[in-house]
């Protein structure tokens, strides 16, 4: 059962990679903002989904990723690699530096705090020359939806496998205690300021490598885009929607609320948000437990799977 | 009964004048005792005394405001709580803290990874795991999630995780509280076998008779002081300590 799924997951893996030299380029411009939100997704399940903080500084990571790879490459010409390393660094030393205050605050505390992230350094971000204030910086144009897109999906495969290893792992079992109960984890010789820093500064990568991407395909980028908070909304929701602390959940999250949301967005434009609302209303009372958990047990336990998950959201 | 031949043994643990205030309540006032390798140390007073405040202090879940904790003669002050279990301090808590959404056997396999054997494979911290719920009797629930236990398996688990970590000094805190005599029983027996084991084990209980019939010695608080200390028969005899307990005589 194990082997099949890892079985199946390189099949999908071989059959994403031949979709630039197949699909239509719309498909791959879609394919790519769907990889991307899949890694950060799967970024944002590293802190949220094993840590258990939910984070709402996700966003500012994936914000310094951009203005790191952009401003790397306008002011300082210097190359895409180069840049997304820049970018990467900065946000890994950002999540550093606020994790040690900020993840010394549970709950709901942590979760208000990191919130107010994205609208500071948006507004230091628009008052610095280097960025560009609050008018943007205009990348290098480059013609290649064909890279960008082996690119974001090189980037979601890492993601998982380091979730993948993260699940196996001293270091993710220390991580589950910690969101378990993190007084307890303590006391059993787990050092939880660490562990609580490493998982933060993990997401910032991955967050940051996305935002990176994301810039020098898209050649534009500006504070308001770069800072989105709503950006953050859709990784948790993704997450959570496949299933937040499971190895393959956010990926599927992503996978299929991107395809749920194009499909709304093209036929229906209206009303395409509200039933965005609907599904995730849906979602989060009959499958609380995510997409992954509800496919595992659901052949066994049939439809009282749902009546039991509405049970225990206490509705 | 080897736990009761003092004189030349070698202190593990000590306080010195340890003090802990919250704002205008001292919570644990100029405590000082020493904890002898391989003995049970019973800690007994009436609710509020300062039991488990003391215990928080040695495991470092909070710092004294005064005074100085020694464990093998080096100070613990300012020591994370997770250096403390690395250098073999073990506790359970009051209130029980399993892992509620992980199997039982998860639960004390993260004791053994973080443990005092740090850097652990995976596969050896769960073989040790599955030692220690065989050790509490909790072997046949091993796949079982953690927050399906009844109370006194739970007291049980929360033993196996506290054992997993392989402390050299154990601090229990009411582990028999809510179970039957004959529960009672089975855990004394148990944490003789601990101790046994190698382990210094501190135990705050309140069930007199379990405690008199396991601890080499007797620490009793009141209001946060140390009011007397010495074997269970004289203290259990001590006329403060009755007065502790039962409110002065009248007339």
């Amino acid at each position: 059962m194990r082997a099949l799924v890892w079985v199946l997951a390189a099949a999908a893996v071989a059959a994403l990679a031949i979709v630039p030299f197949t699909l239509s380029p719309v498909m791959v411009q879609f394919g790519i903002s769907m990889l991307l939100f899949a890694v950060l997704a799967q970024g944002w399940n590293i802190i949220g989904g094993f840590t258990g903080y939910a984070s709402f500084g996700n966003s500012v990571f994936f914000g310094l990723g951009t203005y790191g790879t952009a401003v790397a490459m306008v002011q300082f010409h210097l190359s895409f690699a180069l840049g997304l390393v820049i970018g990467a660094a900065v946000a890994v030393a950002f999540a550093v530096l606020i994790g040690l205050p900020v993840l010394r605050l549970r709950g709901h505390y942590f979760a208000i705090t990191t919130l107010a992230l994205s609208e500071a350094v948006a507004a230091i971000i628009s008052n610095l020359d280097i960025a560009g204030r609050n008018q943007g910086l205009i990348l290098p144009l480059i013609r290649g939806d064909t890279m960008f897109y082996e690119l974001s999906l090189g980037l979601m495969v890492l993601a998982t496998l380091t979730v993948l290893w993260l699940a196996r792992s001293r270091f993710g079992f220390g991580l589950i205690a910690i969101r378990e109960r993190e007084d307890a984890a303590e006391v059993m010789g787990i050092p939880t300021t660490r562990y609580k820093v490493m998982a933060f500064a993990l997401a910032a990568l991955f967050s940051a490598l996305a935002g990176g991407i994301q810039a020098y395909y898209l050649t534009f980028i500006d504070p308001a885009s770069a800072f989105d908070l709503s950006l953050n909304v859709r990784m948790i929701i993704m997450a959570v929607f496949g299933g937040a602390g499971t190895v393959l959940g956010p990926v599927i999250g992503a996978f299929l609320l991107s395809g749920v949301s194009e499909v709304l967005a093209s036929y229906i434009t209206g009303v395409a948000s509200l039933f965005f609302g609907l599904v995730i209303i849906a979602a989060v009372l009959f499958t609380p437990k995510g997409v992954i958990d509800a496919a595992r047990r659901l052949p066994r336990r049939g439809l009282a799977y749902f009546l039991d998950a509405v049970r225990e959201t206490r509705l | 009964m080897s736990g009761r031949d003092a004189g030349e043994r070698t202190v593990l643990f000590e306080a010195r004048h340890v003090t802990r205030r919250f704002g205008g309540l001292v919570a644990v006032s100029d405590v000082s005792y020493r904890h002898n390798q391989g003995e049970i140390l019973g800690l007994i007073g009436p609710n509020g005394a300062g039991k488990t405040t003391l215990i928080n202090l040695i495991s470092g879940t909070l710092e004294p405001t005064g005074g100085e904790l020694l464990f093998e003669g080096r100070p613990l002050k300012g020591m994370a709580p997770y250096r403390r279990a690395h250098l073999g301090i073990g506790r359970t808590f009051q209130l029980m803290k399993p892992f509620p959404g992980l199997s039982v056997l998860d639960n004390v396999t993260a004791g053994a990874l973080f443990g005092r054997q740090p850097e652990l494979a995976m596969a050896k911290a769960r073989d040790l795991a599955a030692h220690w719920l065989e050790f509490v009797g909790l072997g046949e629930k091993a796949s079982q999630p953690a927050d399906a236990l009844g109370g006194p398996d739970r007291k049980r688990l929360e033993l196996a995780k506290a054992l997993a970590l392989q402390p050299r000094l154990l601090l229990l805190d009411e582990v028999m509280a809510g179970l039957n005599a004959v529960e009672i029983d089975e855990v004394v027996a148990l944490i003789q076998r601990i101790r046994d084991g190698g382990t210094t084990i501190l135990v705050i209980e309140h069930v007199v008779k379990a405690i008199r019939k396991l601890s080499d010695r007797l620490l009793v608080l009141q209001y946060g002081q140390l009011i007397a200390e010495g074997t269970a028969e004289s203290v259990l005899e001590d006329p403060a300590v009755i007065e502790a307990y039962l409110g002065r005589r009248r007339g």
